[in-house]
């Protein structure tokens, strides 16, 4: 009896094993190797790695050192796309969903799909169309404000263009994820709650505030994090829309890390900005859901 | 009566608003089917003066530095096997921990559903590393395996699997089958709506994803479709709109298409993973 138990523990554990090796070989491996990695002055043509100890994570720290400015000012531009974007996505992400919604059923699924279609497009053609569109001499845009007699405006080269670029081409193709979140959320609160509260003749606007939102809480709170998540790891849209340009004001910090990593060769400072990165991270991530919940 | 006028300001709005989804889209194939010159000339003019097919013809003619068609074919062959890797190894480790006697479940089940709150991030330099140490970079093995590790579709599956009614396996069980047969005759069927939104999701994210595919591969043959249009806008397309619009527009319509058929599983899939 004790012998068919391991013998059927044995079996079960097969169908786990292939998951098991993928998982420990290209994640927690990694994830030991990227912390020793930090801990060396590591250059990707020498051979030879020096072990410093945390001597990466105080140069991040020491404003005398290059890499200072490259983690901060890197960071800062991150957070800056973070603080833009995420409020829209958020927000309009909620407005589409309520739109597609208030809809006539016949038409909703179409409005859905075609708000949802950008997001299969791949980053680099966001990127291709949306230089062409906001191009200064030949975009769409620009035409269309000469045609009505206005000033051209300078989309990527100039702040704060740059940024509302970057953001525009970043809502345009994820806005759709988030509003089909929202709508699945809306879909699921109870339709007794907003005749109870017609009944009491509650406006549209009343039931939107104490109905609606309080019902889809925990998934604002799912969009918040996952969108800040997204936006933090923004890369493609700035590297090949603005080149982090003008000057390096939407140098973003991944775009940092990559360089230090691949141009300058310096794997061990690279490896200790991504993990600080990654840190910032997810306090930022618990502390949203801290600050979310406290006020139920 | 207020409530009809509401109901036609709605539509106008939501018409209005998918325009502005719609023209970036249709301005990229109007301009794939413009002469260069006609695409830098002022004036807005939907439809080219010249229709031209000589944007499609160079960009899918054979050209060593710019194999589009290999990075489509690429594209989807890393995207594929990625996706049937993952349904295969997270279907099996999913369905381990929902049902099975595997040993140390517990301690498996929270160390992967923990993995879910580290950023990526922190693997990408040192992942980097170890294909360069084994030999990998530039393979399609560095563009498949880094994405099966993520435990998405193994916490998605396991939910699927213990809400599943224990009922039909015990039946199948009693009638002699092993757990092998249970798991693939009658686990597996009633899978299928989830495994097909985990494939959706997992396809999507490998054919779209850029930062790791731009570092790990440098020969022109190996690159990816996504990655092949960045380094192209850079290069010889960089002066001519109407090839770089025609070469997004092969490499948009297809994703296009296949979202629009598949998206609908995908949004009930959104529905099912609990995220609400």
């Amino acid at each position: 009896m004790k012998k068919s138990k391991w013998k059927s523990q044995l079996t079960s554990s097969l169908f786990v094993l292939p998951y098991l090796l993928l998982f420990i070989f290209f994640l927690l491996i990694p994830i030991g190797y990227g912390a020793w990695i930090s801990l060396n002055n590591w250059d990707l043509l020498n051979p030879i790695h020096e072990f410093v100890g945390f001597k990466n994570y105080s140069k991040i720290f020491d404003s005398s050192s290059y890499l200072n400015d490259l983690f901060f000012e890197g960071l800062k531009n991150t957070i800056q796309f973070v603080v833009y974007s995420v409020p829209l996505l958020i927000v309009i992400g909620l407005g589409l969903a309520l739109l597609v919604n208030a809809l006539p059923r016949r038409i909703k699924g179409l409005f859905r799909t075609i708000y949802f279609i950008p997001y299969a497009v791949s980053v680099s053609v966001v990127a291709i169309i949306w230089l062409w569109i906001l191009d200064t001499n030949s975009g769409l845009i620009n035409q269309y404000l000469q045609n009505l007699n206005l000033p051209i405006i300078p989309w990527l080269t100039d702040m704060p263009w740059a940024w509302i670029s970057l953001v525009i081409a970043t809502l345009w193709w994820t806005i759709g994820f988030n509003m089909v979140i929202f709508i699945n959320a809306l879909n699921d609160v109870p339709e007794e709650l907003y005749e109870a509260g017609a009944l009491d003749g509650a406006s549209r606007w009343q039931r939107f505030i104490y109905i609606t939102l309080p019902s889809i809480k925990p998934t604002m709170l799912f969009v918040l994090i996952t969108s800040t998540i997204a936006s933090f790891n923004i890369y493609g849209q700035p590297f090949l829309m603005t080149r982090g340009g003008p000057g390096t004001s939407t140098k973003v910090l991944l775009m940092n890390i990559v360089d230090e990593a691949f141009k300058q060769r310096q794997l061990g400072n690279a490896a200790a900005m991504s993990l600080l990165m990654a840190f910032i991270m997810i306090i930022i991530s618990v502390l949203q859901f801290r600050i979310t919940n406290r006020k139920e | 009566m207020q409530n009809k006028t509401f109901k036609v300001f709605v539509v106008l709005i939501a018409i209005i608003i998918a325009l502005m989804f719609i023209i970036p889209i249709l301005w990229m194939l109007a301009t794939s089917f413009k002469t260069d010159q006609e695409a830098f000339t002022a004036g807005i003019k939907w439809l080219p003066k010249v229709f031209t097919l000589e944007n499609y013809q160079y960009s899918l003619s054979d050209n060593p530095d710019t194999p589009v068609l290999k990075w489509i074919g690429n594209s989807l062959f890393v995207g594929i096997s990625g996706t049937l890797l993952v349904l295969i190894v997270d279907t099996l480790a999913a369905y381990g921990l929902a049902r099975l006697d595997v040993p140390f479940k517990k301690l498996f089940i929270s160390i992967f559903i923990g993995s879910l709150t580290i950023p990526w991030v922190i693997t990408f330099l040192p992942l980097y590393m170890e294909f360069n140490k084994f030999g990998l970079l530039d393979t399609y093995a560095v563009l498949i395996l880094p994405y099966t590790a993520n435990a998405f579709g193994v916490f998605l599956l396991y939910q699927y699997f213990r809400g599943f009614p224990k009922e039909l396996e015990e039946a199948a069980l009693l009638d002699g089958a092993n757990k092998w047969q249970v798991f693939m005759k009658v686990v597996l069927p009633s899978a299928r709506p989830v495994i097909w939104t985990l494939a959706i999701f997992t396809f999507m994210s490998i054919y779209n994803d850029f930062l790791w595919p731009l570092v790990t591969t440098n020969s022109p043959e190996m690159r990816t479709i996504t990655t092949g249009i960045a380094i192209m806008q850079q290069g010889s397309f960089v002066s001519s709109p109407g090839r770089l619009m025609a070469l997004t527009s092969i490499a948009t319509i297809p994703a296009v298409l296949l979202f629009i058929i598949g998206q609908r599983s995908f949004i009930k899939g959104v529905n099912q993973t609990g995220i609400k």
